[in-house]
């Protein structure tokens, strides 16, 4: 009987390999190795933000089912899920902690691979595709913020399309692109939505898998301890199974923390947008978006001559490019020398980020 | 004696006074000649209060009136004016009676802020012909002889003032040149009103159109300085009605203003500024006042209260109150002192006032059914209490029951209409009303129990998972540390 079941395994097994050169595939996994190091628990947060994108994809279609990216029927129809539908509560709450977890894990991920200088030579473009998934969740975020069409999720948004229009030049198409028009209106709730379900996942999709490709092809970075060791000093472990049985246990954790959150903190709905009602009191963005917002509040109204709004823009926009754009401006690394204004760059932009986040949440 | 002597000065003085004036009417060259003449202002001047205060005709007239000679006593040099122009014959009155020193001096204790409020009042507007103001001095106090206002002779003596205003307001063709809408029949109706009748029997305390409406002031009755203003009426009433001297005469109590003023109406009315609310001319009417007859009680209440009324009519209550000659809707809520009606009002409890009349029995339908209705209603604002509280235990929770919650507002509907009911007196049209109200409140209590119970079914589904998923973590933790020893 048992040698039946093999049997017939063996003949599935030896008509997908005939065609897919299975055999190759698993004698490549089974040499496939991961160096193991003391920092390697960060590599995980790639796996986690991975794991974290395809429950919002998951989550994200159950939701399309029901929700209707209309002004009228948005904030009703997110009602209906929260309400009626069967585990559409669970359904929204874990898109939105999901959401927001996902950010967190690649806020965590870019600032791992900047301090273990993963984005090193000959790893540039992988820094660059990541980055832009980066900018791609924040994106997400902002677009997904307002789709429920509640009071908080409008002001805010008109709040963080006003800052666009600042932009010097191209802010005012610009603003009349994403709102679509001069204000925001529910020609901006349906352009969100667009945004939201078709062009950011289409567009992050493209940079995932090249992202991934590169990481595959390149295999995963050394930090730079490790890459000095000589090679019988270098500890591996292999890919399958081990690696990925802890990357699966790690995505369980994630999981577990993920429906705990889901369940106790539920995400709430508020009240429907009123474009007619004044703005409520405090308004905030999103948190990955509120040291920025903070920054903005704390500017003078001109500082030399130029609008506060405008040397903010340039400020972020000058240290976005120079974060972005680390491999091309760090020449030491790729020499083997210690870059330790790297380092304290990053500590800096940390410190800068958690306090004005702060900030952002203590003050009303 | 002592008296007489204390008095003398003041009874020399005026004889001093009336010399003074006979001597300047017999000095009045103009007056002397025209009575010679037979003009008819000159002899129904005698008896003008401004002739016995020894006003002479250049009073009004001007020129000079100690002269004989035509030309000189009528020269436009020394004011003679003549016949006052139409458009603006009030400033002759004007230039005495708004100088308080002037009055005093002809020994008048008049108040001199009349051209003041003729100013303000509606009479004072300018007419269709532009010819000065639609009614002004004259209009109503005449010429010529004009007479003290306490002069039962006078045009505006209470009896007379009646046929003075009815000479304007009561003309179609007059009113219609000012306000259409407003109707022309008052004097008809007050002469059908208590106080028309006694005013027409030569009552003078009777109150009469000045009485409510005001003299000089008198605004359009929708302006809030107006006396007759729904918020100024029930003050304007107690004038008299709360005069325990005035009123004593004709046997009222004097009560009613300051049970009015405590009232679920006069609460509305006069706290709240509720002109829905009625004041004393919506129950007694205004011009026709006249306190409401026992049968006639639900038809005035019922102006406003549609429903009860009808309910009231249809029950058998309406046959058993009229014939034994009980008032209708006064005889549960009372009258000026109504107060708001509670759910303490029915029952058989001692605050109900069932039991004024029911007594507990086998064969008093009324006091079961009394009882019943009580019972209902009770029991609906107990069981929405309840569900109110089950709701907030499921809001606390998490749980969105807003529907169930909103769809509660409309007990408070139903407990509205059943109050309504109540005055058809019939157990079954109050059960079938109240029934909604029961059905609303049982389905948002399963709703919030069932939201309470998907709480803890969400805590258990998640501990469960969590178990699963913990358990999956320790089995691969467990396989995990296996490979690794193995290699």
């Amino acid at each position: 009987m048992e040698s039946e079941k093999k049997s017939k395994h063996g003949k599935i097994f030896k008509w997908l390999d005939e065609r897919y050169n299975l055999t190759g595939l698993i004698e490549f996994a089974k040499k496939k190795s991961v160096p193991k190091f003391r920092e390697t628990i960060w590599y995980y947060f790639g796996g986690i933000a991975l794991l974290l994108f395809v429950v919002q994809v998951i989550s994200g279609i159950l939701l399309l089912m029901y929700y209707k990216g209309t002004e009228d029927l948005a904030f009703e129809s997110v009602h209906f899920i929260t309400t009626k539908v069967s585990f559409g509560w669970l359904i929204r709450s874990v898109h939105s902690w999901s959401a927001n977890l996902m950010v967190l894990s690649v806020f965590i991920h870019m600032f791992s691979v900047y301090f273990l200088k993963g984005f090193r030579k000959p790893r540039e473009l992988t820094w660059y595709t990541g980055i832009g998934l980066l900018a791609i969740s924040m994106a997400f975020g902002f677009s997904g913020y307002l789709l429920p069409w509640n009071e908080l999720a409008f002001f805010a948004t008109k709040v963080g399309t006003d800052i666009v229009g600042e932009v010097p030049l191209v802010g005012e198409p610009l603003l009349k692109l994403l709102r679509g028009g001069e204000d925001v209106t529910g020609a901006t709730l349906s352009r969100f939505f667009g945004f939201h379900v078709a062009i950011f996942p289409g567009i992050f999709i493209i940079l995932l898998t090249l992202h991934l490709l590169m990481i595959q092809r390149q295999g995963i970075a050394e930090p730079e301890d490790y890459a000095k060791l000589p090679p019988n000093e270098k500890k591996t472990i292999p890919f399958f199974p081990n690696f990925a049985l802890r990357e699966l246990l790690i995505w369980l954790i994630v999981i577990n923390i993920l429906a705990i959150l889901a369940v106790f903190f539920p995400w709430e709905l508020g009240t429907k947008a009123d474009a007619f009602a004044s703005a409520p009191v405090g308004i905030k963005p999103e948190w990955y978006f509120l040291f920025m917002f903070q920054v903005f509040k704390f500017l003078p109204g001109e500082i030399l001559f130029l609008p506060g709004e405008f040397v903010g823009l340039l400020l972020f926009g000058i240290g976005g490019l120079l974060w972005a754009f680390v491999p091309f401006w760090d020449r030491r690394t790729p020499e083997g020398k210690r870059n330790k204004i790297l380092t304290y760059f990053g500590i800096f932009v940390i410190i800068f980020i958690l306090v004005f986040t702060i900030l952002g949440f203590i003050m009303e | 004696m002592k008296k007489k002597i204390k008095y003398f000065p003041a009874s020399a003085l005026l004889l001093i006074f009336i010399c003074g004036m006979v001597r300047a009417q017999s000095n009045d060259e103009c007056y002397k000649c025209h009575l010679d003449l037979g003009d008819a202002p000159s002899k129904i001047y005698k008896t003008d209060i401004h002739f016995i205060k020894g006003i002479s005709c250049a009073g009004c007239h001007g020129g000079d009136f100690g002269s004989d000679d035509m030309d000189e006593a009528m020269n436009k040099e020394k004011g003679y004016i003549g016949v006052p122009a139409r458009n603006n014959r009030y400033q002759v009155c004007v230039n005495c009676h708004n100088d308080e020193n002037k009055m005093k001096r002809y020994g008048s204790s008049l108040a001199s802020d009349q051209y003041e409020k003729f100013k303000m009042s509606v009479h004072y507007k300018p007419s269709y012909n532009n010819q000065g103001p639609i009614a002004d001095c004259i209009t109503c106090h005449s010429v010529h002889d004009i007479k003290r206002t306490n002069d039962p002779l006078s045009k505006v003596y209470p009896t007379q003032i009646i046929s003075l205003c009815g000479s304007c307001h009561s003309s179609a063709e007059f009113m219609q040149r000012y306000n259409p809408a407003l109707p022309v029949d008052q004097v008809q109706k007050y002469r059908t009103s208590v106080h028309g009748k006694l005013n027409a029997k030569g009552d003078p305390n009777a109150a009469e159109c000045v009485s409510c409406h005001g003299s000089h002031e008198i605004q359009p009755v929708k302006d809030s300085r107006s006396l007759v203003y729904a918020t100024n009426i029930p003050s304007v009433c107690a004038n008299c009605h709360s005069d325990t001297k005035l009123m004593s005469k004709y046997k009222i109590p004097t009560d009613q203003y300051d049970k009015f003023v405590s009232s679920v109406h006069g609460v509305a009315l006069l706290e709240k500024g509720d002109l829905s609310a009625p004041s004393c001319n919506d129950c007694h009417g205004n011009h026709g006042a006249i306190p409401p007859g026992f049968e006639s009680i639900s038809k005035v209440c019922g102006s406003c209260h549609v429903l009860n009324m009808e309910l009231f009519e249809q029950s058998p209550h309406k046959i058993a109150f009229d014939k034994n000659n009980h008032p209708e809707c006064e005889s549960c809520h009372g009258n000026h002192n109504i107060i708001h009606s509670t759910d303490e009002m029915i029952g058989t409890q001692e605050s109900s006032v069932c039991v004024n009349c029911h007594k507990v029995g086998d064969d008093d339908k009324g006091y079961m059914v009394a009882g019943e209705m009580k019972r209902l209603i009770d029991s609906l604002r107990i069981q929405d209490d309840e569900t109110k509280k089950i709701l907030d235990q499921a809001v606390q929770k998490g749980m969105d029951v807003s529907d169930a919650t909103f769809s509660l507002q409309d007990v408070r509907q139903v407990l509205i209409q059943s109050r309504t009911t109540i005055h058809s007196f019939d157990l079954d049209m109050f059960k079938e009303n109240i029934d909604d109200g029961f059905n609303i409140v049982s389905k948002a209590k399963v709703t919030g129990e069932e939201a309470i119970d998907e709480f803890y079914f969400r805590r258990i589904g998640l501990g469960i998972s969590t178990i699963i998923v913990t358990l999956l973590v320790i089995g691969l933790y467990i396989k995990l540390r296996k490979i690794e020893k193995k290699a």
